[in-house]
């Protein structure tokens, strides 16, 4: 636009024309960038320090570049039966709260009963609560049911909040589905149980896959919650770091940091593949 | 296989979509249901795949009670509207759906032939997305047909496509039909689609059969206002009887409640019922079969309009003897292509329509002109004047 006046007094605008357009044209792609690097530098940080080779206790100034730490992720004490436990938490939260809230989020999409939009409102309420309300209530209630505080106790409380977002997950592909494709699958043939296996099933694993994942990462990483239905023997990979860092944090702690953002990085970019191939085709 | 609907009926709630219902659909017939959305035509239908259970009534499909049957064991297949491909299999997977669940093992025989059949070869490993609606049809059909069923269900199967590919599409659906002589019923709002595939259609209109037959009889003996305003268009002038059928002549007399003037039409065209003398009817006509003549007589320049007798005191020349005659002055002239259409107002109807064939056109017959109407007697049709005259002219 500015090019379109060449009498213009201010003959600097010429100078200045090209630059700006440029600016313009790549304004969405510099703010973009912007953003991911605000996002992965903290990342990059842990994992270059995961390199590192810290003189005292505090793993904060760099030193040296060293592959200790990652030759030997185990050599502190207590950290890897801590992110076992944790794993094995996160594993089953994310199989029981994905099985239940896959038949919830159906329930809720297919069919009316009384009570629904309640229960709409209360599946919401985990994701609303502050962590620290849910997670001392749900102590409260432990110590007075007196139920021994430990692996299932920690079990419980993170399947109940991993619920919510499976059946929001869940819910949105469910409504979102054709309900004439499971008719066609009736009417070729297919049984109640074969369309549910053949049809149903196939079309909503998507909105399954992003409710398992989801309740996997939020269980692994969740501290607050776990910190008050515990018991004095089982530590989390959490409530170790949050122990570690009150004496000095390894480097090992950045190994598995890293390790599960490198993981979490060929899960995303292998299903991005897989999904342009399967276009491509 | 013969299907045989008796006393169906559905309702949802308060609402009615099918009232008491008796149909019978002959074995290896390509049959319409058609109507305006909202008929209860696709309800009928989904009662017949078994997606919808009957309030009551039976369905038999040959001797066998089918009306509790669930859809998957129904010898019966259907195309969807919009097609309900399944989206996570490929065109080939799809076909092989029906056979599969009834556990056939080798089917790739068999889905190779389909695709011939409807000529999708080379997109056998092609997903339903990347097809264009024509080829999503073609699957569709397909799919369903491959289970060699006893009767195929078509759910406005080409009503998302556009108005060429539709066109060819009713010839290809027609000629498949008659391949495989398996019976067809076809729901379809479309009453061009209905007329030029069915052998017999069924007009339906808020939750009932209005007319049920062969497309010309629909077309040239419509028994309600419905049917003669859904199909084609209609001309209904409001009569009065003046002399039912006798023995020397089975004339119906008439005459305009407008501008009294006199109609005659032939007893069997007419749907009412032991029609009496004084009795109300609407009169209609095809514009297609209504002549225009200038008032003036016939254009001296063309010799189109040669017919031999001469013409009665008072009409120009040109107008046959014994025709049904009306006057009126053209409104309105627009030129079609393959013909005119004309609005004239008359005395007898505010707003008549007239289709004329774009060969030897008077050259006078533009807005204005003073025109005389007339068409033959067994080209009349007479109905019942206590129904809504307009009914069925929304839903087009």
């Amino acid at each position: 636009m500015s090019t379109t006046a060449p009498t213009s007094p201010r003959a600097g605008s010429h100078v200045l024309a090209a630059p700006v357009r440029w600016l313009r044209r790549n304004a969405v792609v510099l703010v973009g960038s912007a953003a991911l690097a605000y996002l992965l530098v903290p990342n990059l940080v842990v994992l270059a320090f995961s390199f590192n080779k810290p003189a005292g206790r505090f793993n904060y100034a760099w030193r040296t570049f060293s592959t200790d730490a990652w030759t030997d992720p185990c050599g502190v004490a207590n950290m890897c039966s801590s992110l076992g436990l944790s794993l094995r938490i996160a594993v089953l939260a994310t199989l029981i709260a994905t099985a239940f809230g896959t038949f919830a989020a159906f329930a809720l999409a297919r069919y009316r009963f009384r009570g629904k939009s309640t229960t709409n409102a209360l599946i919401f309420l985990p994701m609303a609560m502050p962590e620290v309300v849910m997670g001392a209530s749900l102590g409260t209630l432990f110590l007075n049911t007196r139920v021994q505080f430990g692996f299932v106790t920690i079990l419980i409380a993170h399947v109940m909040f991993c619920l919510s977002f499976v059946v929001v997950a869940v819910k949105a592909r469910v409504m979102s589905m054709d309900p004439r494709l499971e008719e066609a699958a009736r009417d070729l043939y297919a049984g109640p149980f074969q369309t549910f296996c053949r049809v149903t099933l196939p079309l909503a694993a998507p909105g399954i896959a992003a409710g398992a994942m989801l309740s996997f990462a939020l269980s692994f990483d969740d501290f607050i919650i776990t910190q008050f239905n515990a018991g004095p023997s089982t530590v989390t990979f959490p409530m170790f770091v949050w122990g570690a860092a009150q004496r000095g944090v390894p480097v090992q702690v950045n190994v598995i940091g890293s390790a599960m953002f490198v993981l979490a990085l060929v899960i995303v970019l292998g299903g991005q593949i897989a999904a342009n191939r399967r276009k491509r085709v | 296989m013969t299907i045989t609907l008796s006393g169906i009926t559905k309702t949802f709630g308060d609402f009615t979509a099918v009232h008491p219902l008796d149909l019978t659909v002959p074995e290896g017939s390509f049959f319409a249901l058609l109507g305006a959305s909202g008929c209860g035509k696709t309800t009928t239908l989904r009662m017949i795949a078994g997606l919808e259970e009957p309030t009551s009534g039976t369905i038999l499909l040959g001797d066998d009670d089918i009306t509790h049957l669930p859809p998957h064991k129904r010898p019966v297949n259907t195309v969807f509207q919009n097609y309900a491909l399944f989206p996570h299999l490929d065109v080939s997977e799809n076909i092989a759906f029906g056979l599969r669940r009834r556990g056939v093992k080798s089917v790739s025989k068999q889905v190779a032939e389909m695709l011939d059949l409807v000529q999708l070869g080379d997109m056998a490993r092609r997903k339903p997305r990347q097809l264009s609606g024509g080829q999503q049809q073609r699957v569709a059909l397909a799919r369903a047909l491959i289970n060699r069923p006893q009767v195929l269900l078509l759910d406005e199967p080409l009503g998302a496509l556009d108005l060429k590919l539709r066109r060819q599409m009713q010839l290809e659906l027609k000629r498949i039909q008659t391949e495989v002589g398996i019976t067809f019923v076809h729901v379809t709002h479309d009453q061009e689609e209905a007329m030029t595939m069915a052998d017999s259609v069924a007009v339906m209109y808020g939750g009932r059969v209005e007319q049920l037959g062969p497309p010309a009889e629909l077309y040239e003996n419509p028994r309600s206002t419905f049917v003669a305003n859904f199909l084609g268009t209609s001309n209904l002038i409001e009569a009065q009887v003046v002399s039912g059928a006798t023995a020397e002549s089975d004339e119906l007399r008439l005459r305009t409640v407008g501008d009294d003037t006199a109609l005659r039409l032939p007893a069997a065209r007419c749907a009412v019922e032991g029609v009496e003398e004084g009795a109300k009817v609407l009169v209609g006509v095809r514009p297609e079969k209504i002549s225009l003549t200038h008032t003036d007589g016939p254009d001296t320049a063309s010799e189109s309009v040669a017919e031999g007798a001469p013409a009665p005191a008072g009409v120009p020349a040109g107008v046959p003897e014994g025709h049904n005659r009306l006057t009126g002055r053209i409104t309105d002239a627009s030129y079609l292509g393959v013909s005119w259409q004309y609005l004239i107002e008359t005395p007898a109807c505010s707003e008549l329509t007239v289709y004329e064939q774009n060969v030897a056109r008077d050259s006078r017959l533009t807005p204005g002109a003073h025109v005389v109407l007339h068409w033959r007697p067994e080209h009349t049709f007479a109905l019942d004047a206590a129904q809504d005259a307009a009914a069925g002219e929304e839903a087009i």
